[in-house]
């Protein structure tokens, strides 16, 4: 594994993040013009909160959880139930989706916690497949295969003034600043003490464990943690979608927010989750536009990235970095002449 | 209790199919340590090949489809037993061939590695044969129905207990009583030494791996008449298969049987009362198990939890 750059860690602000928040900030003017359309941006920002939320658990934490999708799945149906038996309230229902998949998640991690390895992984999979189940029978609570329908764009009501989020311009804006306030709080999670220590139990749980640390509490909170910010951003994906399917519970789709993580490079990298978003939402588009089976060249380029570059694309990227700081420390004379001169070699 | 007897009649047939289809996918996971999930795929690849043989247009040149087609029916399915598995075991020798990159490696790699050949056999399929279903013709003398207690039974069901019970045994006598089954465990349990005693451990996974892929292949003709052919069977049959390896424990030969038997009786039992949360009882029966005993019913400890 390749250690992250020790100063990128402890800053919350990098050139890198400044052009990428820039780019994220302009998206709606310019997505249309590359062929694109404004809701796409929307799904990746989704997405994104969701596979970071989900590499808490799989690249922090190093538990390989493979039925993900259901607590992207609670939180949309909680959103919708929340707001057609509670109370119609943006706020209100987004913390429903939070803590009803947060319930769920530390549910599931009391029973899971004290696994590893493949028997982790088998449990998460029976657990996803109940609520999946659950959700496909319990017709009269989520409508079934049909899901729950006519689910509204509530208005971001602040008190003093309240925004209109029905447009997709207008709610790919309010996801964008959600988006961004979760983010620097879970980079400061991953970079806390607490997230260290969760790294920690990656190492070596056994290790961890002498060290002191509870290693079982570490597992289930950062389970449960995982699947309420995942609840959450399934609670704005009813809300993008304007409905609540069964189909995100499914083995299929917890698997995809698992490819996107690892060909991102989750495991190594923070942002390796929101690259493979990227990848994986605009292969479906263009890949799709071009023909019908564009997961079968998914599924080849998959395969190809977990033989030749496990590590993802973040991973070869930190690579290629790393190889071109360690050649231009031992040229540091001649690089920045051939560079000026012409004659060297970009990378 | 008599009232019950069909339901647990009915279970257990059922249960030997879900072992039969567990039985490859253990044999990967026990003498591997690798976790195979296109195991499904396969086990669908299975089954459509079957279905294209047996069919009004076998993929043959046309002289020999009609010698092919003139042969009775039981025939042609017993030849498409060994036919349509040894077809897929080629595509079972191509994954074997990517996979060896990952031996040693995090399990993980493997998973994620047979994540996309499943993906990649499914949408194959679907191009291929499109997304509609498909019916498998079976020979006459075990096709129909018969009654028994006041359930309606097809005869097939039994046939298809019948040939699963015959290859679970089978699998048995080869891994316990011959030596090729001795020199497979024995690299399982210390690949170093098997080695050193100059086997071809890189061949010797091969031919276990293609005979997993082989026994999926053949689980998916015998299950394909019963539960239909279509594109999505193979994540119906894979889900099983899981859970039959963990509630049995890793590892273990009699611990998938008794599971897939155990596994057959809930659904059988839950589906006579509640069919709507049928599927849900093997879940619960996951759960309640592995809750209590962490590797299973006879799982041994393995390098899959580290």
């Amino acid at each position: 594994m390749i250690p992250a750059p020790q100063s990128d860690s402890t800053r919350l602000i990098t050139p890198t993040m400044l052009v990428l928040w820039l780019v994220l900030a302009t998206v709606p003017l310019w997505i249309a013009r590359v062929g694109l359309y404004p809701y796409l941006g929307i799904e990746i920002l989704i997405w994104s909160l969701y596979a970071l939320a989900f590499n808490l658990v799989l690249g922090t934490a190093g538990l390989p959880s493979f039925g993900h999708g259901a607590y992207f799945g609670i939180g949309a149906y909680a959103f919708g139930l929340c707001q057609f038996n509670v109370v119609a309230n943006l706020w209100i229902c987004l913390v429903a989706a939070f803590a009803v998949a947060g319930l769920a998640g530390a549910l599931v991690a009391l029973f899971i916690s004290h696994r590893r390895g493949i028997y982790y992984a088998f449990m998460t999979i029976a657990f996803g497949q109940i609520f999946w189940t659950l959700a496909i029978k319990s017709h009269k609570v989520t409508g079934g295969e049909d899901g729950l329908l006519k689910i509204a764009r509530l208005p971001a009501d602040f008190g003093f003034a309240s925004f209109d989020l029905a447009g997709n311009v207008a709610f790919y804006y309010f996801v964008l600043i959600v988006f961004g306030i979760a983010v620097i709080a879970l980079w400061r999670l991953v970079h806390s003490p607490y997230g260290r220590a969760i790294a920690a139990i990656k190492q070596s749980e056994t290790r961890a464990a002498h060290l002191g640390y509870n290693v079982w509490l570490y597992k289930a909170s950062i389970f449960a943690l995982s699947a309420a910010i995942s609840g959450f951003a399934g609670g704005l994906f009813a809300m993008a979608q304007l409905a609540a399917f069964p189909d995100v519970m499914s083995l299929h789709q917890s698997g995809y927010v698992v490819m996107m993580t690892l060909v991102g490079g989750g495991l190594v990298s923070f942002w390796g989750p929101v690259i493979g978003v990227f990848l994986f939402l605009i292969a479906r588009d263009v890949i799709g536009a071009m023909t019908n089976a564009w997961m079968l060249y998914f599924g080849l380029l998959f395969i190809a990235v977990v033989l030749f570059r496990p590590e993802g694309v973040a991973g070869a990227i930190m690579a290629t970095w790393q190889n071109r700081s360690l050649n231009s420390m031992r040229q540091q004379g001649g690089t920045a002449l051939r560079l000026l001169f012409g004659g060297g070699r970009w990378r | 209790m008599f009232d019950l007897l069909p339901h647990i009649l009915n279970g257990l047939t059922l249960g030997l199919l879900f072992a039969l289809i567990a039985l490859g996918f253990m044999l990967i996971v026990g003498l591997m340590e690798q976790i195979n999930l296109a195991h499904g795929s396969l086990f669908a690849l299975g089954a459509y090949f079957a279905m294209q043989l047996m069919g009004p247009r076998p993929p043959l040149p046309a002289d020999l489809a009609q010698s092919w087609l003139a042969l009775p029916l039981g025939w042609r399915y017993a030849a498409t037993l060994i036919l349509a598995p040894a077809a897929v075991g080629l595509v079972g020798i191509a994954i074997e061939f990517c996979m060896r990159r990952t031996y040693g490696k995090d399990p993980l790699y493997g998973l994620l590695l047979t994540f996309g050949a499943a993906m990649v056999i499914e949408e194959m399929i679907r191009l291929t044969w499109g997304t509609r279903d498909y019916v498998v013709q079976v020979p006459q003398a075990v096709s129909g129905g018969f009654i028994f207690g006041d359930l309606i039974w097809s005869t097939y069901r039994f046939y298809a207990a019948g040939i699963a019970a015959a290859v679970i045994g089978l699998v048995w006598l080869l891994i316990e009583k011959t030596s090729f089954g001795a020199t497979v465990k024995a690299g399982a349990h210390d690949s170093e030494i098997v080695r050193a005693l100059g086997i071809n451990l890189t061949r010797l996974r091969l031919l276990v791996f293609v005979f997993g892929t082989m026994l999926a292949a053949v689980a998916g003709i015998i299950v394909a008449p019963i539960w239909g052919i279509r594109p999505h069977m193979g994540v119906d049959a894979v889900i099983p298969a899981f859970l039959v390896i963990v509630l049995g424990g890793v590892g273990s030969f009699w611990g998938a049987v008794v599971a897939g038997l155990l596994v057959g009786l809930a659904v059988g039992l839950s589906g006579a009362y509640a069919s709507e949360w049928s599927l849900l009882s093997m879940y619960v029966l996951l759960v309640a198990v592995v809750t209590f005993r962490a590797r299973g019913l006879w799982g041994k400890k393995s390098v899959l939890e580290a």
